[in-house]
Formats: C-alpha cells, sequence, structure tokens
C-alpha cells in the first residue's frame, strides 16, 4: 500500500538521519526555538513529544480500518490532544517544577507538525507496531537535534550543562543564546553540517 | 454499513470523542489531588521563603507553615521569626509576557523588606526569568523601604538610596518588578490591611486557633 520501507532499521535511519523532521523536513521548529534553552527542559520536553508522537501513531494505525475519510484529520488531532494532555497531567502531578518551567510549551506539542506529518504520512498506511516504532523514531529524531542545539545554547548562554556549572566564572555568558534568535542561528549550522555530511555519503540532497 | 455515510461518521466521531475525554477525565481525576496539593505545598514554600524560613522537604513546610498566621482569602501572613514579627502578602503585577505572581515579605513597622519570592512567571528564561535567582532576591533582604519606593535599575545597585539592581537586557521585567513591589508596599500600608496583619499578629501572640 505504501512505498515506504518499513523495515526497522529503515525506519530507524530514515528518522535520525536522512529524512530527520527537523533538519532535513525543518518541521516543528517553534518548540526548537523556544525550550532549548536548557538541557534539563529540553529533555523532558522531547520525551514527551517521542511519548506523543509514538503513541499517536500506534492509536492512528489501530483506529485507521474504522475511521471515514473524511473525519480523518479530526480524529487525528483528538488523539494527539489527548496523549498531549495525558503528558501535561503527569508533569503537573509529578514534576511540578518543572511543569511551571515548560509552561504553555508542553500544551504547544499539540501543534508539533511532526506528529501530525507521521500520522497522516506513516499510522495511516502501515501497520500499528512499525507505526509506533516510527512514531518513536521520529521523536528521537527530534530530541537528538533539539540537544545539540540545547547544549550549546545552555554551556555558552549560561556555563552550565543540565544546571552543572563547567565554565570557569570567568566566562561571560552570551545573552543571546538564551534568546530564541541564537536557536535559528544554531539550526541553520545544524542544517549546513548535517546536508554537507549527507552530500559527502552521496545521497541526493 | 457505509464506512463513508454520514450516519456512520457521525457515531464514529461521537464515540471516539466520548472515549478519549473519558479516559482523560478519569486521569484528571486521578492526580487532582496530587496537583492540588503540589500547588498548596508551592505556595507556602514560597511564603515561607520571602519570610526567610528555611524549609525544604514537604513535612518541614507543613510544619513550618503551621506556625504562621494567614488569611488565605486576601493572601495575609504574619509570622514570629527570630523574635520578630514579619508579615507577607501575595504580590501580583503584570510582567514582559504574563504575569508575575509573588510574596513579599516585610517587618511589622514596614520600613524594611525581610524577602521577596516569586511563584509564577512567563518572563524571557535567562533575561527576565533571572528575577527567580538567588542573587536577585537577596538582595532584598534587611533592604531598608524609602519613602517613595524602591528602584530596580541593572548596575546601578545602591543599598542607602533604596536602589537594586536589575536585569540587564531585561529592562521591562526589571520595571515591572519595581511597580509590583512598591504597589504591595502601598498596600501594606494601607490602613485595612495593616489592621488585618495587626489581628492575624494579635493571633500568633495569644498562640489562638488560628
Amino acid at each position: 500500500m505504501s512505498d515506504v520501507d518499513t523495515r526497522p532499521g529503515a525506519i530507524l535511519k530514515n528518522n535520525l538521519w536522512t529524512s530527520n523532521p527537523i533538519f532535513m523536513q525543518v518541521l516543528g521548529i517553534c518548540s526548537a526555538l523556544a525550550v532549548t534553552n536548557l538541557l534539563t527542559n529540553t529533555a523532558i520536553m522531547t520525551i514527551g513529544v517521542t511519548f506523543v508522537t509514538g503513541f499517536s501513531n500506534l492509536t492512528v494505525s489501530l483506529l485507521k480500518k474504522f475511521m471515514p475519510r473524511k473525519v480523518r484529520m479530526m480524529v487525528q488531532t483528538l488523539i494527539i490532544a489527548f496523549y498531549v494532555i495525558i503528558v501535561d497531567i503527569v508533569l503537573k502531578a509529578y514534576l511540578p517544577e518543572i511543569s511551571r518551567n515548560l509552561g504553555p510549551y508542553v500544551g504547544l506539542i499539540i501543534t508539533n507538525c511532526i506528529i501530525m506529518g507521521r500520522a497522516e504520512a506513516f499510522a495511516q498506511s502501515n501497520d500499528p507496531i512499525p507505526s509506533l516504532w516510527d512514531g518513536v523514531t521520529s521523536g528521537l529524531g527530534y530530541m537528538g537535534v533539539l540537544m545539540v542545539i540545547a547544549v550549546f545554547r545552555e554551556l555558552l548562554g549560561f556555563g552550565t550543562l543540565f544546571g552543572f556549572q563547567i565554565l570557569p566564572d570567568a566566562f561571560v555568558p552570551w545573552t543571546i543564546m538564551v534568546m530564541p534568535p541564537s536557536a535559528f542561528f544554531l539550526l541553520g549550522i545544524i542544517i549546513w553540517v548535517g546536508k554537507a555530511a549527507m552530500n559527502r555519503e552521496g545521497a541526493p540532497a | 454499513m457505509n464506512k463513508e455515510g454520514t450516519l456512520y461518521t457521525v457515531v464514529f466521531i461521537f464515540i471516539v470523542s466520548f472515549a478519549f475525554v473519558f479516559l482523560l477525565s478519569m486521569t484528571n481525576q486521578a492526580t487532582i489531588e496530587r496537583v492540588r496539593l503540589n500547588e498548596e505545598i508551592a505556595r507556602q514554600s514560597a511564603v515561607l521563603s520571602a519570610m526567610g524560613v528555611e524549609a525544604t522537604t514537604v513535612e518541614e513546610i507543613r510544619e513550618e507553615f503551621a506556625r504562621i498566621a494567614s488569611d488565605e482569602e486576601e493572601g495575609l501572613f504574619a509570622g514570629r521569626i527570630d523574635g520578630r514579627t514579619v508579615y507577607a502578602k501575595e504580590m501580583s503585577g503584570s510582567g514582559l509576557w504574563g504575569g508575575i505572581f509573588g510574596f513579599l515579605a516585610v517587618t511589622a513597622d514596614i520600613q524594611t523588606f525581610v524577602g521577596i519570592e516569586i511563584v509564577d512567571d512567563n518572563e524571557t528564561p535567562g533575561l527576565g526569568g533571572r528575577i527567580n535567582e538567588p542573587w536577585f532576591k537577596e538582595q532584598f533582604e534587611s533592604q531598608r523601604i524609602p519613602d517613595d519606593g524602591i528602584t530596580v535599575r541593572a548596575g546601578e545597585a545602591d543599598p542607602e538610596r533604596g536602589i537594586v539592581d536589575g536585569i540587564t537586557g531585561a529592562t521591562a521585567t526589571s520595571n515591572a518588578m519595581q511597580s509590583i513591589i512598591n504597589r504591595t508596599v502601598e498596600q501594606f500600608r494601607s490602613p485595612e490591611i495593616r489592621a488585618r496583619l495587626e489581628e492575624l499578629a494579635a493571633q500568633l501572640a495569644s498562640g489562638g486557633e488560628v
């Protein structure tokens, strides 16, 4: 039914590298800009996204046989919103501190284009287990890039990593790294480096 | 039954919505008590921290909070800390992106700050958000309150003249803090609030039920 290679290894490589949602498809970058100035927040946020992408893909795939075509996007949104609210509730109940730090961004996972993109492009036409795997690996692809951005932003913006002081006190933090524009610069650099590496591999860019 | 027909579509949407909303309300119901408790603890911990009381674990916070007199409706608190009476009050106002909410504690004569604590803000993380950092909050400890209010300005800290250090690159947040704090001090000085605080303090002295 689809021409997508559904072997687990192929999905993994595809989502982490050759069509990485962030640096190849440039999807979901609003949150990439917003939450990447501290590693801890980035980690929790991307784990949340991975969870939502994985399970919404699984659920969409399970329900696809019963779904009337004209309302499928509505149902996908409903499913995604469901998992996002679950993540929000769990954070509020068990990690109140981080929930406060992330503020509105958890709710905004709903609007992350990666999730609906995967539901539409993969889960809608594949079996549940590969769909779950596709969702999880897409989330990991997102996590990978965001964590790299966050390492640079936190290190240069605060001199810390995961809140631990790394750079000496004499280091003057770069305020720009804390602000959203720096994520644009870093994302641009990552796309450049990624594409360059891919060209060397001989893959079609 | 025709999967693309109107009846099927309506029934399908109804069942799916019902199922998911039902599961969500179950989850919410299961955690609601915990969430409320977290919020209460965060609030009590903030009041204590503004008053300069150290309490980290949940038990310590509960125990210490039980020792101060509070009027939750008005957001007013009175406590005896190290032998002196300290008042605390909710403070709130608008910051750069959204509301700033916290507590301000002063001495009983409302001439000196005891401390401040921020509970919730939406300031830029790393810029305005630095009002949450200890160096910013510690400036208020034992800072005298000038008659015309304090000034929050980056790089010009002068405790003698009531100027505390603001945040470079976050002028809007610094100004917001200045006006929120000064407004709260004025509220502290209003006769009704003072009277209520004195009542609370009297409850403490008499050891009566709060």
